[in-house]
């Protein structure tokens, strides 16, 4: 028999609602509340813990609540973590899913979740774990936890699954060749196609392609010696203490930093946090991603009017676009305050 | 142009007194046909292997494969013009024979290059190339060719011209007999068709053949000709299923089409079944694939243009290769929608190992009907075979495209046990964009 352990928060724990949403964690033998669901519908496993962890608790102390939790689970025996089903409910759709992630990452167990299309924790998460598409509200609960029970059940047992459309979760972005020897050959398929094509019928694409937000390049500065100027970089260049918490990769996180005093970046006063490259140079010389050196002296030249008293940074590695658009938004506002003409936007 | 395609299954092969085929039988004289063989000095040792489907044997390093073939009532011996013998003629009229079921197949004895593949006959690994389906007829030779012995890049031209002479030869011993069935393509001149025809949508199948290499010797070829070295050409689709076109030696060899690919075109075939029925097969548009952004801007444009002056109400646009050439694919997409030419494409995806990258380097939401073939970086692990035609070593040491000679995770492409693991990318012809693909690439 294998085991399970699952996450609900204090809601589907039957503790209480708004009111006890900064219950602390806690881990429970056996099942409680939402687990049950689960556990009934689990072949070959058993549930053998529930965390119970209130929303708000997750939300505003994330670090601890993640850091208890895992102290929680050290040393108990698992193959695999459940969290919700989270329905629509935001907070505990995001909170299933930052639990769900460190818990992947740190026992090395496959994690399952259930969400609404429209929980925000789906976007966020969809693409470090199986998120079953679930129901709006707990009226869904047993069909929800039947159907990510159900498939777990056959992950764990070593069967066939299919694709991410086939088994009804949110597709992770992982595209893998399958052979199927019930699939029409190439040819057939292309001339069906073609065939649906001309004559207006629907068709389904093998290779749907992503959409693009096409930027149009912004139009020229007129005068570049009277202009503001500011930085902003996806490099992960930040204070050595890294202050804001920006996460290394798959980023949500962004921070200011005052440059206002400062002719370059310091290696030992700056480094970067990106997880995509490399950091030896970047580390030594952070210019080589944000270069306020070189604007420094433009500055000094006339070349630029002014260089924005703060660089804006994130990291860009892992990030979706989805969280990218909504940084830019955070970051637009005091940019705008600050009458600057144009932003630099460097990468790594 | 009318070609008849005389059937004769091959059920067995075997080595015998002289070369005939009888009750589904193949006999072939192994000296002869290694006699034709050696007419090329280069060839300096060689050997025929037979590998059936469903036994345990494991081929590598595969160069080529060719489908037997001879010419009945012809003037002309030589059945691939241009490149073997010395008569150019057209082809795709009149009869042809074919021995069905079987490929000849040439291997390295040795040496391997970077186009080259492998191909199991059974268990697991027998999924990803059609020649896992088909009696491989093995021509296990090596060469002297030294300029190119520790090459990556082989033009493997000893190999891969003996295949086609060997091909020609077995294919000759069908020559005076009846064939068990006999398929017939009659697609009439494109301005003389019945008006029941004409008004049906008129579609072209746009083949983008490999032609990255600068250097003559690597390239796909047309009658010979190096397509490197073509614009975009109208052919008829007869004269592909016939001996016109040759597959080369360069592209990582999931993304290859070889000679037998070409002989037995499945999107031909698929598309002259529906000619008269629900379509109008206006003929083959012949592009390529060439390095430089403005060879592939002229192809595009080239392609778009006869679709157009052809009246081609539709297109399917197959694409031999993948990252670079994704870029032609995308543009030749583009140009054909942009020309009213509704299009499907059929190619194959560099999505990763993990599955997470770009499907093509190149993407256009124009290009809102493909086909995936495949993702060939997709991580294959297969057990040890009993027997292996060829050397096993090729794999990890000579450079194929999906194999390695170490890696810090996964360790060695090939295993002291025989076992290997290696990269979608080195199963020959595996990702079949040629039209066999049973398989695709879906979202997890």
């Amino acid at each position: 028999m294998k085991k399970a352990i699952c996450y609900i928060n204090q809601f589907f724990a039957g503790i209480g609602g708004e009111d006890k949403a900064d219950h602390a964690p806690e881990i429970r033998e056996g099942v409680v509340g939402g687990s049950m669901a689960i556990n009934a519908a689990l072949q070959g496993i058993e549930v053998t813990h529930t965390v119970i962890c209130g929303d708000n608790f997750m939300g505003s102390h994330r670090e601890d609540a993640i850091q208890q939790i895992c102290g929680m689970l050290e040393g108990k025996e698992f193959d695999l973590f459940f969290a919700g089903p989270a329905f629509r409910a935001g907070r505990y759709g995001v909170a299933c899913g930052e639990i769900s992630k460190v818990v992947q990452e740190r026992f090395d167990v496959p994690a399952f979740s259930s969400m609404n299309d429209e929980n925000p924790g789906a976007e966020m998460f969809r693409k470090d774990m199986v998120i079953f598409e679930g129901g709006k509200s707990a009226a869904a609960m047993r069909t929800d936890a039947q159907k990510m029970a159900a498939y777990a059940s056959r992950v764990i047992a070593g069967e066939a699954v299919g694709s991410a459309e086939e088994e009804g979760y949110f597709g992770r972005g992982k595209r893998h060749m399958i052979y199927d020897e019930s699939l029409k050959p190439a040819a057939d398929r292309a001339v069906e196609m073609l065939i649906a094509k001309l004559g207006a019928q629907p068709f389904t694409t093998e290779l749907p392609i992503p959409k693009t937000d096409f930027v149009p390049i912004a139009k020229p500065i007129k005068d570049l010696s009277k202009a503001t100027i500011a930085i902003i970089n996806t490099g992960g260049i930040v204070p050595v203490d890294n202050p804001d918490r920006i996460q290394s990769a798959s980023a949500t996180r962004w921070g200011r930093y005052d440059i206002s005093k400062m002719d370059r970046l310091k290696g030992g006063e700056f480094k970067t946090i990106h997880a995509g490259f490399d950091p030896m140079m970047a580390d030594g010389n952070p210019n080589v991603i944000l270069p306020l050196d070189v604007l420094r002296e433009m500055e000094k030249e006339g070349k630029i009017g002014k260089i924005h008293e703060y660089f804006y940074s994130t990291v860009g590695t892992g990030t979706t676009q989805k969280e990218a658009a909504r940084m830019a938004q955070e970051m637009i506002p005091p940019i705008q305050e600050a009458n600057v003409d144009g932003v630099l936007l460097v990468s790594t | 142009m009318k070609l008849e395609l005389g059937h004769f299954h091959v059920k067995e092969v075997t080595f015998g007194e002289s070369t005939r085929f009888e009750d589904g039988v193949l006999t072939i004289n192994k000296e002869e046909a290694l006699a034709v063989v050696r007419e090329d000095e280069h060839i300096t040792d060689a050997d025929l292997v037979i590998a059936r489907p469903g036994e345990e044997k494991r081929i590598v390093p595969v160069k080529e494969a060719v489908e037997p073939r001879c010419r009945v009532n012809s003037k002309h011996n030589n059945y691939f013009p241009g490149v073997t013998g010395t008569e150019l003629y057209q082809v795709g009229d009149g009869r042809s024979h074919a021995l069905k079921g079987c490929s000849v197949m040439g291997v390295g004895k040795h040496w391997g290059s970077f186009g080259d593949g492998l191909v199991d006959m059974s268990g697991k690994g027998a999924e990803y190339s059609y020649f896992s389906q088909i009696t491989n007829i093995c021509l296990v030779a090596d060469t002297d060719e030294e300029f190119e012995r520790h090459e990556q890049q082989k033009k493997n031209h000893a190999i891969r011209w003996a295949t086609h002479r060997l091909a020609e030869y077995l294919g000759n011993c069908v020559k005076g007999l009846e064939p068990e069935e006999i398929e017939t393509y009659d697609l009439p001149p494109i301005t003389k068709r019945d008006s029941s025809v004409n008004d049906l949508p008129s579609v072209v199948y746009v083949i983008q053949t490999m032609t990255q290499m600068e250097e003559e010797g690597y390239n796909d070829l047309a009658y010979g000709w190096d397509l490197n070295k073509s614009i975009p050409t109208l052919m008829h689709p007869n004269e592909v299923l016939d001996g016109s076109l040759i597959g080369g030696s360069f592209m990582p060899t999931s993304s290859k089409w070889a000679t037998y690919d070409y002989q037995n075109c499945p999107t031909i075939k698929s598309l002259a079944a529906q000619h008269g029925k629900t379509l109008n097969f206006l003929g083959v548009i012949t592009s390529n694939l060439n390095v430089a952004l403005i060879q592939k801007e002229r192809s595009a444009l080239y392609v778009a243009q006869i679709a157009k002056t052809l009246g081609a109400d539709g297109a399917i646009l197959a694409e031999q290769g993948y990252g670079n050439p994704d870029a032609d694919f995308t543009a030749c997409y583009v140009a054909l929608e942009d020309a009213g030419v509704k299009t499907v494409g059929i190619t194959n995806e560099c999505t990763g190992r993990d599955g997470r990258s770009q499907s093509l380097v190149s993407m256009d939401p124009k290009s809102d009907a493909i086909v995936s073939c495949g993702n060939v970086s997709e991580l294959i692990e297969l057990p040890a075979m009993k027997e292996v035609i060829g050397e096993l070593e090729a794999l990890g040491r000579d450079g194929l495209s999906g194999g390695w000679a170490g890696d810090e995770i996964l360790g060695p492409s090939v295993r002291e046990d025989g076992s290997i693991i290696m990269e979608n990318n080195a199963m020959f012809c595996g990702d079949q964009v040629i039209g066999w693909a049973q398989k695709t690439v879906r979202e997890f």
